[in-house]
């Protein structure tokens, strides 16, 4: 346990001393604003244009979860395909490169310590962008104003559904997780980060975009791709009703990547 | 202290070690002699327990390295060939990462701290980051490593690379010091360091043993009639054959 928090306290000291955590969230949180400025520009369009149908019952499907969380937090999960590449690459390929894979394999640590401090690390940036992300919702809640566009959201109270949003975002930790679990398992297989970036990027993206191909078939096999796609999980907890098949389909990777990553630590020294 | 026994070890066809036996006992300080690719690297990664031997068997204060790794591990100091550096850790955060998964105390470590940098004298460069330092730092900060929780066997792969005339003196000092207490083994290709600073002296040519004595029994073994021999010669020898 001790060795477990050692290890997480110099990866997160080495994530927040350099640029890489900062870049990393800096880009993210610049490129989600750009999404969420335009949700929000979407919304004030088709707002007023409403309005001057005069039907105050159409007003009432609009609201600000559905049009402006929920479009933002599902798009949120294509930034997390690009940032969590280079977030895990160096989580083990870096101790193989500078040599000090050897300091931890001569120390009285064992891989599943190195590995578990690793994955804790990992979660802490994870939890870090979630939290950065849940500030968008923020915004809206704090300066939206559910009076004057539209009566729906009055009688809650407030102008967000944050039963949504908070599912949406446990999602994207989920997803989050799933992949740099993914990404620290490949790292664990290469010296170069660089490949490692790469491999990761590669195998998030077919998990992405498998889906597309999902609509043109049938049966099984249309079940079975809909199932291994991410955005069809992140989506069910985006839209506020994720399902025990979800939950299971992240924790899936969550759990079985850094067991394997383990087993690739205790590897090298057969290498 | 240190038992090794028919120690063999295999990279596919390549053998890189063969039936090496030797033993170091307590405060003793043995010399690691051969030239690059001789297998003193993988030797003494064996004896660390971050490569396992093909065959033959390393026993360190009792505990065999496979069998009882974690044992063995707590018993040692091991500086690879590569001083084993965070670049972005500043020396002290390094230095306290490391005596954490070392196991030292909490109360202890800042003491600890103090106490290896003084050894190393690398007090000065203790807040500052590894990246920037010079090779002979980073090579002291990697000893400074070794040195945490004064382990019993010290283990040292090419120690003195990069350090100046100056900073080698005084590594010698400090090796010489250790003696007694510590068991060292050290390797290196400046042979006058192994005379300043060992008893002992294990040669080894393409895997195999080929000379392990005091120094005294070896300069004797190779007298030529009056003449003193330096133990260069005698290395040259000990590979012309």
């Amino acid at each position: 346990m001790r060795n477990t928090l050692a290890i997480a306290r110099k990866e997160l000291s080495i994530y927040f001393t350099t640029p890489t955590a900062y870049a990393m969230f800096g880009g993210m949180t610049f490129i989600c604003g750009l999404m969420f400025l335009a949700a929000l520009g979407y919304f004030q369009q088709v707002s007023v244009q409403f309005m001057s149908f005069q039907q105050p019952q159409m007003l009432e499907h609009l609201n600000l979860t559905d049009m402006v969380v929920f479009p933002l937090l599902r798009n949120v999960g294509v930034v997390f395909l690009f940032i969590c590449p280079f977030l895990a690459m160096r989580l083990v390929a870096e101790e193989k490169r500078n040599k000090t894979f050897e300091l931890l394999m001569t120390t009285p640590i064992s891989p599943w310590e190195i590995m578990l401090g690793k994955y804790a690390a990992a979660l802490v940036l994870m939890l870090v962008a979630v939290v950065l992300i849940g500030l968008f919702p923020l915004i809206v809640s704090l300066f939206g104003n559910s009076g004057t566009m539209m009566n729906s959201g009055a009688g809650t109270g407030g102008v967000l559904d944050w039963g949504t949003v908070l599912s949406g975002l446990c999602g994207l930790l989920l997803v989050g997780s799933a992949m740099m679990a993914i990404g620290m398992f490949i790292s664990s297989l290469t010296e170069s980060v660089v490949v490692a970036a790469f491999v990761t990027f590669a195998i998030l993206l077919v998990l992405w975009i498998l889906g597309w191909q999902a609509g043109r078939l049938e049966g099984n096999s249309r079940a079975v791709l809909d199932y291994l796609t991410m955005p069809t999980h992140l989506e069910a907890f985006v839209k506020g009703a994720p399902g025990l098949k979800d939950v299971v389909y992240f924790l899936s990777f969550i759990i079985f990547f850094p067991f394997l990553t383990e087993r690739a630590i205790e590897a090298q020294r057969w290498g | 202290m240190i038992e090794v026994r028919n120690l063999t070890k295999r990279y596919g066809d390549l053998l890189a070690i063969d039936d090496v036996s030797f033993d170091v006992a307590k405060g003793e300080i043995l010399g690691f002699l051969g030239r690059n690719g001789a297998g003193k690297t993988t030797t003494m990664r064996i004896l660390t327990g971050f490569l396992p031997a093909t065959s033959g068997s390393a026993k360190i204060a009792g505990f065999d390295v496979f069998e009882k790794p974690l044992e063995v591990k707590r018993r040692i100091g091991y500086l690879p060939e590569n001083p084993p550096v965070y670049p972005d850790m500043t020396v002290r955060g390094y230095l306290r990462f490391v005596s954490k998964i070392k196991g030292l105390a909490h109360a202890r470590i800042p003491g600890e701290l103090e106490r290896v940098a003084a050894l190393t004298s690398i007090t000065a460069v203790m807040d500052r980051v590894i990246a920037n330092l010079s090779k002979g730092y980073r090579q002291r900060v990697g000893l400074a490593q070794a040195l945490l929780g004064d382990p019993d066997v010290l283990i040292l792969d090419e120690p003195t690379v990069g350090l100046d005339p100056i900073q080698v003196r005084e590594f010698r000092d400090l090796i010489r010091s250790l003696a007694g207490k510590h068991t060292v083994i050290l390797s290196t290709h400046i042979l006058s360091e192994i005379t300043a600073t060992c008893q002992k002296a294990l040669v080894i040519r393409q895997g195999k043993v080929v000379a392990f004595d005091d120094l005294e029994t070896l300069a004797k073994k190779h007298q030529e009639q009056d003449r003193v021999i330096s133990l260069e010669e005698i290395f040259v020898k000990l590979y012309e054959n």
